[in-house]
């Protein structure tokens, strides 16, 4: 990254994709699995949403392995792939910070399925800190 | 259109000679304010002759490490361009650009 006289510059696949999304608090949230762009009224590409998840990932990845991984998406939800606006971006550095807080974002919608469905069934998985 | 869409479509000049493919979008952070920021635009393709090893970093100027990979991947991307989004005529595939070869 660097800054010119215009802005802060930064490469997509460098500084960008595949990185770590965190919240407000620190916790995990998901990766940047690709980037949704919109176009101003000049023809201007301006990035607007965070990708994330299989069938976001899929179809980066060459060969059978993207297929593969878009399919298995696409099986598990028929549902929007989960996006992030860009907009509740705080700061872009070895992890991208954004200003909601995990549960608000509701960006990987099978981590919490598994955590409601089958962790917290487990005996003893709701008190762990104690 | 997604970053996905672009990175690793060709990029032809206006009389059809293969440029490369894009390895990179280059952003600005100098469009309208959204939230807390101003809204990154793309502003210039990096385009090569190779996509392999571009996502490491090395075919960049700043950028630092091993040496050997470094002086690898920066022969394969040797031939790297930075065209301007301003030069895309249509956005494809393939891009073309307004420039000829």
């Amino acid at each position: 990254m660097s800054e010119s006289a215009r802005g802060r510059v930064l490469d997509v696949n460098l500084h960008l994709l595949d990185r770590q999304i965190v919240d407000r608090d620190g916790e995990f949230v998901a990766k940047v699995d690709d980037l949704e762009f919109e176009r101003g009224a000049d023809g201007t590409l301006y990035i607007a949403k965070i990708m994330v998840g299989s069938r976001a990932l899929g179809p980066r990845l060459r060969g059978r392995l993207g297929v593969w991984m878009r399919s298995i998406g696409e099986r598990l939800s028929t549902d929007a792939i989960p996006t992030i606006d860009f907009a509740l971006v705080t700061d872009i550095g070895s992890e991208v910070k954004v200003s909601a807080t995990r549960d608000d974002l509701d960006a990987a919608p099978l981590e919490g399925w598994v955590r409601d469905h089958v962790i917290s069934r487990i005996p003893g998985s709701r008190h762990a800190g104690e | 259109m997604r970053a996905s869409d672009l990175i690793g479509r060709e990029v032809r000049t206006a009389d059809d000679e293969s440029v490369g493919v894009i390895t990179d979008l280059r952003c600005v952070q100098d469009g309208p304010v959204r939230g807390t920021q101003a809204a990154l635009r793309v502003d210039a393709l990096l385009v090569s002759r190779h996509h392999t090893g571009s996502v490491l970093g090395y075919d960049r100027e700043r950028q630092q490490g091993p040496w050997l990979i470094r002086a690898v991947v920066r022969r394969l991307h040797r031939h790297m361009q930075v065209v301007p989004w301003s030069d895309v005529d249509s956005e494809g595939p393939p891009i073309r650009l307004r420039r000829t070869g």
